[in-house]
């Protein structure tokens, strides 16, 4: 599954955003806002931080603005700036542990489950998991990256990224049984 | 949240907006970044320091040549302390002192370049009039921005260095006619 497209429309904004265009700017700002901040809210568990994470995110995306290249999508390219704002925002890398073991052959990201449980219930669930194994979930499996570009934004390796992807379905499959709440 | 129900992360919603407006924080540190690029030597110069110095070629000594070349120790322009943070009851006496002192100086290096600018051609006056314009729009968007965030130690100095750029590019001006070009 592919994250998103370039949308053409955007390409226009972010020449005169690049220009100076701040309500160029703030355009690109409305359109993409929803999704960087479900990202950064399911990776910080915490709206504060995660309103704290996307106001930076921005920031930053504007100050680099410059940088971009228009032939990549921008909306990847501003995920991945708002991946690098929350980890920096834990300060170094994850306690939690990272298992090593790859479990080889790419797995299917997207988790379907046997009986239907409530969206909130699934959302509690996630936002259990330990963090490796959360911000893997959550890239590859609601965001619809894939393993290589997931693990190049959390600064890891793509076998840990798919190790960290595969405990986090057995993890919540284990906690969906039992009941989160 | 909604009850709605779900058989697998791929129906979770991407977007979430925020519960509150973000933008107007991220507009602020914008119009911050804007107007730092806006004073020389901070950035990508726009606007008004370009005008400048094509102004050169028929009155007006290039400001960054004249910084250099032209300014004698006895002829500086007032200057501008940090008066935003005094560390004593005295030091704030002494800082308003110095302020009112400063801004009577300036208001009258004012009229003195808008006398100036009544003896330039129509094409000077649009260029040099452009430029002070702006330079003092980025003032009073610095100070605006002072006035959300009066602490910020970064706002505070480039208050006081675009205040002494101001001053600079006044007297450019005032005494262009005086240059032997």
């Amino acid at each position: 599954m592919k994250p998103d497209t370039v949308v053409n429309f955007d390409v226009a904004l972010i020449e005169r955003a690049r220009a100076g265009d701040a309500k160029a700017f703030e355009r690109l700002y409305r359109e993409h806002v929803g999704r960087v901040h479900g990202l950064c809210l399911r990776m910080t568990r915490n709206p504060d931080t995660a309103a704290d994470c996307v106001q930076d995110a921005f920031i930053k995306a504007w100050k680099a603005l410059p940088r971009f290249e228009a032939r990549a999508s921008f909306s990847t390219w501003l995920h991945r700036i708002a991946v690098n704002t929350v980890l920096e925002r834990r300060r170094g890398p994850s306690k939690a542990e990272v298992p090593v073991e790859d479990p080889g052959e790419y797995e299917e990201p997207t988790m379907v489950l046997d009986t239907p449980v409530e969206e909130e219930e699934l959302e509690a669930a996630i936002e259990s998991l330990p963090q490796g194994a959360r911000d893997a979930l959550v890239l590859c499996g609601l965001y619809g990256y894939e393993h290589q570009e997931a693990a190049s934004m959390l600064g890891i390796a793509v076998g840990t990224c798919k190790a960290q992807l595969h405990r986090a379905r057995g993890l919540l499959k284990e906690r969906l049984e039992r009941g989160v709440r | 949240m909604t009850t709605r129900r779900v058989k697998g992360i791929g129906e979770l919603p991407r977007d979430i907006p925020p519960s509150r407006d973000l933008w107007p924080a991220i507009a602020e540190a914008i119009q911050a970044d804007l107007a730092m690029k806006a004073v020389p030597g901070t950035g990508r110069r726009v606007g008004w320091w370009p005008a400048v110095g094509l102004a050169a070629s028929v009155a007006l000594v290039a400001v960054g040549v004249f910084i250099g070349k032209n300014f004698k120790p006895d002829e500086a322009p007032p200057r501008l302390v940090n008066t935003l943070t005094p560390a004593s009851d005295a030091g704030m006496v002494k800082a308003s002192l110095r302020q009112i002192e400063y801004e009577k100086q300036r208001d009258q290096l004012w009229n003195e370049v808008q006398a100036k600018l009544a003896t330039m051609s129509p094409a000077e006056r649009e260029k040099v009039g452009k430029s002070l314009a702006t330079l003092k729009q980025s003032i009073q968007e610095i100070k605006d921005a002072l006035g959300h965030d009066p602490a910020n130690a970064l706002l505070q100095e480039l208050f006081v260095s675009t205040s002494q750029e101001e001053m600079r590019v006044l007297t450019t001006v005032r005494d262009s006619g005086r240059q032997e070009l």
